[in-house]
């Protein structure tokens, strides 16, 4: 270590450094143009000058290139150096006058004109770039000549064949006098595009280092190895100079590592379909012709565009876009996927509608589709506010060219319209709504497995098996599965692992390990002695905010008693000395001043507890995210904003008290409400995986609405499986059925619910832990179209009985019809029943397999066949199946004349009214929930306006609630096939198991408490808190004053700030730590 | 008052703006310097006290965001 | 107003006698004219004191909360409304109430009697839909209809909206009543113009809490200005801690506010305190379409959490 005088400071540097090096690490500002940490200095510029006393002498050394020794003195900053530095800055300034960090360098010298000759200049001949070509391995562009011929260029200014275009000579010009796109212009012999960043889709480039996007998990860069030029030429390595850590190892491998697993699961996804291929469409050829992935980008805050949404060939905001509905999808003629994509409709629709109100004017939308396909649970609802609300235009159509506009960049397609007439019109920007697909090395990894594909290459399943694939052990789930959205994923995902731990259950636990209590301390009653530890990030937060100064001033707030700055707080080393500190230091809080409390707290809070501190005595001052990375251009501010930052949390953590986080056992034993096909398999999984189950129905016999299904979609035949799924249920010793049962009184919370069951009068009650909610829908019986008038008028559910009856009089028919949508998407029940165009299309064949000659005829709105279930339609439609549209104001009619079935519609292509005379008229009905509203009060759970139970989240949480402990599956969640509700039956108990598991829940300490003596009883606790935790008390003291149960308060403080009498408090963000942290604002800088 | 620069005072839930101003900074984008964020668990906790009491303390704005 | 009281001494009484009730509350003669008070009666006897004419404008759902007797009320529109909402939110249970609901045609703003006269009135007489006052040195028949409180004049439901026996025929409901004339002139005022007008409203209050004490809302056992741990409030006269207090208040009646009156009547000086509470009327009315204490079954709207609550002032 050596050591030496710095503006008459003592300071330290290891042998070998140089004074730059130095003064950066004390923080002392010396300005260069041509240094680069991962470069050797080379002292072009000579701006960074310095003043050199050797004990005898005074003289001037640049302070990059010239190592320190012992006992030498330096200053950065007196006069006769600010001297020297002017006047180079004067000589760099008639040299290039027009370059802005030079311009900006006089500025702060108080140059205002040279006094030498003005050169039109833009190189200061820094040798950056040249240095950096060497690094790199290329030696490409070297200085030639001498004295005022010396510049940059390549061997006899020829194209240099060593030149790999790869910019970095540009990444590190002071003065643009290489840029990427003057590198671009010139260069012919070498490919000059960008890394396509593939988070965006392409639209803008990235580095060779980089974080595939910001809430990458886990967040750290990776190195892109094809592009990376270090694995090129073995030169560069310049990330490893910025490295603070070194750990960045260019030789690492890759590694082949086995493991041994009971079961897999199969998550690889899709990907868009690429219809560069459609030349029709012109997408490969025309930037404003771009796939809905890409327009998803347009419309992100962290895309290309910040959220603007422009075209990409202008930049100009578009007025008027389109979205073309299945490309890549119901398409045998261009790309061999004949499946619907499943998603799309609703994705162009959400798009179009984000879109509109991203415009800040009245953008105009228009959606070419083919059927309109929202069938997902509040999708339909979405669909009608889109046209009726938003304004969208919706038109029936597809549309086969998109021409360029000769002399603009907007795009001209004609189409024809419902009418027949045919349009043309001119669009700024026009969408593809591309359609998933399995990709190639997708289908690679299911041929190593072995796992049989169906024919649109999505692993085939049965129907009652949802997520098993062929072969035993191993699963899917996702669109891998099929087409299908986020909801849908989420539960396949959800029945995967439980099928997984149905398998694996007998190993649950058996690779645990016991983890060693630090006992904790009582600091109650104790002077607050807090320590703050700021993070200097390496140069993340240290090289914006001055971090010393920060730290300094931290040492000078009240009750701190300890102070020190960190390169990287969350190292584990550092992690073990700041418990090293906590303890000797005999502290009792801590501040840590780095980045976002929502990464890291719990981190440090581990640390507080391995030194024996309650983990609610510590606060973090978000100094890097809110602070440096948002600032970096205004140190001397981010550095006033982390004081204040510090100070606030300073003032908090005072106040903060150790808090308890309370065990509570959780009841082994499961409770499943409705013995259906989704309730039957979720206690069938939660036996499967070890746990006693309840299951109870209410009618004489399980099986629920299955009982009256003939046929899945793939043509399995329903009663059997039911009945083998029926006898399981029965056979199991785990499971408790119990028939002719309602539930007549529902107490407790998760892990502890006490529930009265009734049966024929008789009361039983039962202790279980979880409740799974499955208490299905019934079918409509509809009161239009002549039903019940007439035995030749029925419902879906009862052709299926005349099917599963083998009814003979079904073959002699000449004529059938169907009318699709008989009680759903109307206002009175907006919904979609998702079911019944599948479920007549399957019937229609089943009669045409009867009865090839019969007539049939499908009235619809919109054909809904999903997924794979497209295959059905197509094969209906060969069959000859007559498809016929109509629209929800003109409904068909339905006569009965003289003993025949008269049905008349009007034709939509013709537009002329269609009379059909029918044997048989099958209506399909909707499915309607049966609106358990004491079920849900009894399970403090909520139902939406069509009476269906509400989960806890649409997308990521479909099979449970809000309220912990409660699980959902099945037609109670929203109308669906068998396979979704056996996999969401699986779902709900694979969520269920993840609690039953873990045997006792702790609360969390951040919760709620009341002070009944100064409740007032108004009960807004107990009415506003969306999870039930408040209630009155009973008996006792405080009676009828409000108390909350811990297990279900989540924190939030609703009830907090609800409470007009100031009784309730929530622990860790409690009334007078936020006060401390608004008054602490007061004294900003 | 053209040199004047407004202090603000920012609550902002957890789960989601405070979350979205971490992905600010992920994100390098830059803003003023003038805001101080208070971090809440919910703006369900935000109560009017906070912000007349931020107000009181010299605040120009307050922001509720979540 | 003679049947009025006739019939309400006779209800009470019958209900009294009967042990119904363990008391009455109603208004009995003040000492000073125009200022009926309240009074407890106990015994079947003393109905004779119970008075009834347009001076009974305190809101006696006030004196309900944590009250554990059986109870006999008198109210008014306004009145009933406080005791639906004291019902919502525990203060008193509906059973222990027997409701005498009177309708009412507004209440006299004493103020705008003794604004007329330089010196203190002696006595007010009412008589069909007039006012014959004394002060010392003149007398004078007003019309009544120009001495209601502001409140009054706006009512739209000077009938009771929950009650048990009923002291006389209902009376019609006053319709095309524009409620917020004065709340919209306030919201069309710059922020400049806002913050004067305010400052203005507020700069006679003297902290003395009589518009919360006659607040039939204000039962908390500690009012958030009276306490310590934390200071929510500063306790002096200065303006910043007059306007927390004023806002604080307002926010706590948001959606529980019936617009009776008290807390106006009540200030001694005279600061229009309704300036506050009437515009969070209208946002939950505008907002929710709520009008606080029209129903036993249903909680303010910012009690609850509804998914569809309107979100439109989210920017």
């Amino acid at each position: 270590m050596i050591t030496f005088n710095l503006n008459g400071k003592k300071v330290q540097g290891e042998e070998g450094q140089y004074i730059l090096q130095v003064a950066e690490k004390y923080g002392v500002n010396i300005p260069t143009l041509c240094h680069h940490k991962a470069l050797d200095p080379a002292a072009m510029c000579r701006i960074c000058t310095v003043e050199l006393f050797d004990g005898r002498r005074r003289r001037y050394v640049t302070a990059c290139n010239y190592p320190i020794w012992e006992g030498m003195e330096v200053f950065t900053d007196t006069e006769t150096v600010h001297q020297g530095r002017k006047l180079i800055v004067e000589l760099l300034l008639a040299r290039c006058p027009e370059v802005p960090v030079i311009k900006e360098l006089a500025d702060q010298y108080g140059i205002e004109e040279p006094r030498f000759m003005k050169e039109e200049d833009d190189c200061i001949l820094c040798g950056l770039c040249t240095r950096m070509c060497e690094k790199m391995g290329n030696n490409a562009i070297s200085l030639t000549g001498r004295g005022v011929d010396m510049k940059v260029t390549t061997p006899f200014e020829v194209q240099s064949d060593m030149c790999m275009a790869c910019g970095a000579c540009a990444s590190v010009c002071p003065t643009g006098h290489i840029s990427l796109a003057k590198i671009r212009e010139s260069m012919t012999t070498r490919d000059t595009k960008l890394i396509a960043s593939e988070y965006d889709m392409g639209l803008q480039g990235r580095k060779p280092v980089y974080v595939p996007y910001a809430q990458a998990v886990p967040n750290t860069p990776a190195i892109d190895r094809d592009v990376c030029i270090h694995f090129k030429t073995d030169g560069c390595k310049v990330c490893t100079a910025f490295c603070g850590v070194d750990a960045i190892d260019h030789s690492m491998q890759d590694e082949t590592i086995e493991l041994n697993v009971g079961s897999i699961i199969l998550t690889p996804g899709f990907q868009p379909f690429d219809p560069s291929s459609f030349d029709n469409y012109n997408y490969a050829q025309h930037p404003n012709v771009i796939t809905a992935m890409e327009f998803e980008r347009i419309l992100s805050a962290s895309g290309p565009t910040e959220g603007h949404l422009v075209r990409m060939s202008d930049h100009k905001e578009p007025k008027k876009i389109a979205w073309f509905q299945c490309v890549g999808s119901r398409d045998m003629n261009k790309c061999d996927h004949s499946y619907c994509s499943s998603v799309c409709c609703m994705y162009a629709i959400k798009e179009a509608v984000i879109a509109k109100e991203h415009a800040e004017y009245d953008l105009d939308c228009t959606i070419f589709y083919m059927d309109m396909r929202t069938h997902g649970k509040d999708f339909e609802r979405f669909y009608n506010s889109a046209r009726d609300e938003h304004g969208v235009r919706f038109l029936r159509s597809r549309v086969h060219t998109i021409d360029p506009v000769p002399g603009t960049e907007d795009l001209e397609v004609r189409y024809v319209t419902e009418q027949g007439d045919a349009e043309t019109e001119t669009f700024d920007m026009i969408v593809l709504s591309v359609g998933l697909e399995t990709s190639p090395e997708t289908i690679e990894l299911a041929g190593k497995l072995g796992i049989e594909l169906t024919e649109g290459n999505f692993v085939k399943t049965s129907s009652f098996t949802p997520v098993a694939t062929s072969r035993e052990g191993i699963f899917v789930s996702g669109a891998f599965q099929g087409p299908r959205d986020i909801p849908q994923a989420v539960v396949d995902s959800s029945a995967a692992a439980a099928s997984v731990g149905e398998m694996l259950s007998p190993a649950r636990n058996t690779q645990t390990k016991e983890k060693e209590v630090v006992p904790e301390i009582n600091v109650v009653g104790d002077r607050p002695r807090i320590g703050v530890f700021v993070c200097r990030c390496g140069i993340n937060i240290a090289g914006v905010v001055n971090v010393p100064d920060v730290r300094d001033y931290a040492a000078a707030l009240p009750y701190v008693e300890y102070v020190n700055d960190n390169l990287y707080s969350c190292s584990q080393d550092t992690q073990e000395s700041m418990a090293d500190i906590i303890k000797s230091k005999n502290l009792n809080r801590v501040v840590v001043a780095a980045c976002t409390p929502k990464t890291h707290e719990p981190l440090f809070q581990e640390t507080l507890i391995n030194a024996g501190l309650n983990k609610y005595l510590f606060e973090m001052a978000n100094i890097r995210n809110q602070d440096s990375w948002v600032h970096k251009n205004n140190p001397d501010l981010a550095t006033d904003k982390a004081k204040d930052l510090v100070r606030m949390a300073v003032s908090k953590v005072a106040l903060m008290q150790p808090l308890e986080e309370a065990e509570l056992n959780v009841n082994q034993t499961a409770m499943v409400i409705g013995g259906g096909i989704s309730g039957m398999t979720a206690a069938r999984s939660l036996s499967g995986q070890g746990y006693e189950t309840h299951l109870v129905e209410r009618d004489a016999m399980l099986g629920g609405q299955a009982l009256n299904l003939f046929k899945t979609a793939k043509g399995e035949d329903v009663q059997k499986a039911l009945a083998v799924l029926t006898d399981d249920i029965q056979q199991n010793d785990k499971i408790h059925v119990h028939l002719n049962t309602t539930l007549t009184g529902v107490e407790g919370f998760v892990g502890n619910f006490k529930t009265t069951l009734s049966s024929n009068g008789d009361d039983q009650t039962v202790e279980h832990g979880i409740a799974v909610i499955a208490t299905g829908a019934a079918g409509l019986q509809p009161d239009e179209y002549n039903y019940g008038k007439d035995e030749r008028i029925l419902t879906s559910l009862e052709l299926d009985r005349r099917f599963m009856d083998k009814d003979p009089s079904l073959k002699e028919m000449d004529s059938a019809v169907f009318i699709q949508c008989v009680g759903s998407r109307q206002p009175d029940r907006p919904y979609c029943s998702r079911v019944c165009c599948t479920h007549s299309i399957d019937n229609a064949l089943e009669l045409k397999k009867m009865n090839p000659d019969m007539n049939i005829y499908v009235l619809y709105r919109d054909i809904r066949t999903y997924g794979e279930r497209e295959y059905l339609y197509k094969k209906a439609r060969e069959a000859g199946v007559i498809f016929m549209q109509y629209s929800v104001e003109q409904k068909p009619m339905v006569e009965l004349k003289k003993g025949k079935i008269i049905v008349r519609t009007v034709d939509h292509v013709l537009g002329r009214p269609v009379e059909i005379e029918a044997d048989l008229v099958t209506l399909a009905s909707a499915i309607v929930p049966n609106r358990e509203e004491q079920l849900a009060q009894f399970f403090k759970v909520s139902l939406n306006e069509d009476g269906l139970f509400v989960e806890k989240h649409a997308k990521l949480g479909p099979s449970e609630f809000a309220t912990d402990g409660v699980f959902l599956c099945g037609l109670a969640h929203y109308p669906k096939p068998i396979e979704e509700s056996i996999a969401q039956g699986q779902a709900a108990a694979s969520r269920a198991v993840t609690l039953l598991a873990q045997e006792t829940v702790h609360t969390s300490g951040t919760v709620a408490k009341t002070n009944p003596g100064i409740c007032s009883s108004c009960g807004v606790c107990v009415s506003v808190c969306p999870y039930s935790a408040p209630s009155f008390t009973e008996g006792g003291p405080f009676a009828g004053k409000a108390e909350i149960n811990s297990v279900l308060c989540k924190g939030c403080g609703l009830c907090v700030s609800s409470c007009r009498s100031g009784a309730i408090h929530l622990q860790g963000f409690d009334n007078d730590q936020i006060f401390s942290q608004i008054f602490a604002l007061n004294e900003a800088v | 008052m053209s040199d004047w620069e407004p202090k603000i005072v920012s609550f902002l839930c957890t789960w989601c703006s405070y979350g979205a101003a971490d992905l600010a900074g992920v994100s390098r984008m830059e803003y003023p310097a003038n805001i101080r964020v208070v971090r809440i668990p919910c703006t369900g906790r935000m109560s009017p006290k906070f912000a007349l009491a931020a107000l009181r303390e010299g605040a120009d704005g307050v922001w509720v965001s979540g | 107003m003679l049947a009025y009281i006739d019939k309400i001494k006779e209800i009470s009484g019958k209900l009294l006698k009967d042990g119904k009730v363990d008391m009455v509350i109603g208004f009995r003669k003040g000492s000073m004219p125009m200022m009926n008070e309240p009074c407890f009666v106990r015994e079947a006897a003393d109905v004779q004191n119970l008075v009834w004419d347009s001076n009974c404008g305190i809101n006696l759902a006030n004196y309900l909360a944590g009250r554990k007797e059986k109870i006999g009320i008198i109210a008014k529109g306004c009145d009933t409304r406080n005791i639906v909402t004291h019902i919502v939110e525990n203060k008193i249970k509906r059973d222990q109430l027997t409701i005498i609901g009177v309708p009412c045609k507004g209440m006299i703003d004493r103020r705008k009697v003794s604004e007329r006269f330089e010196k203190e009135i002696i006595e007010a007489e009412e008589k069909n839909g007039s006012v014959i006052v004394k002060s010392a040195d003149a007398e004078d028949t007003l019309k009544k209809e120009d001495l209601l409180q502001d409140n009054c004049s706006i009512c739209i439901h000077r009938n009771p909206v929950i009650y048990d026996e009923l002291a006389a025929d209902l009376v019609e409901e006053q319709k095309d009543v524009d409620r917020y004339a004065d709340v919209r002139k306030i919201e069309a005022m710059s922020a400049g113009e806002k913050w004067r007008y305010f400052e203005d409203l507020l700069a006679p209050c003297i902290r003395c809490y009589a518009c919360r004490n006659a607040c039939p809302l204000c039962y908390c056992p500690t009012c958030f200005v009276d306490e310590s741990q934390p200071q929510w409030v500063g306790k002096t006269l200065d303006p910043v801690d007059s306007r927390t207090f004023h806002f604080l208040r307002a926010y706590h009646c948001a959606g529980r506010c019936t617009d009776c009156g008290s807390c106006v009547r009540a200030c001694p000086m005279g600061i229009d305190v309704r300036a506050f509470t009437k515009k969070l009327e209208k946002d939950a009315l505008d907002l929710f379409g709520w009008e606080a204490g029209m129903s036993v079954e249903e909680r303010p709207p910012l009690d609850t959490f509804k998914p569809d609550d309107p979100e439109a002032f989210i920017k």
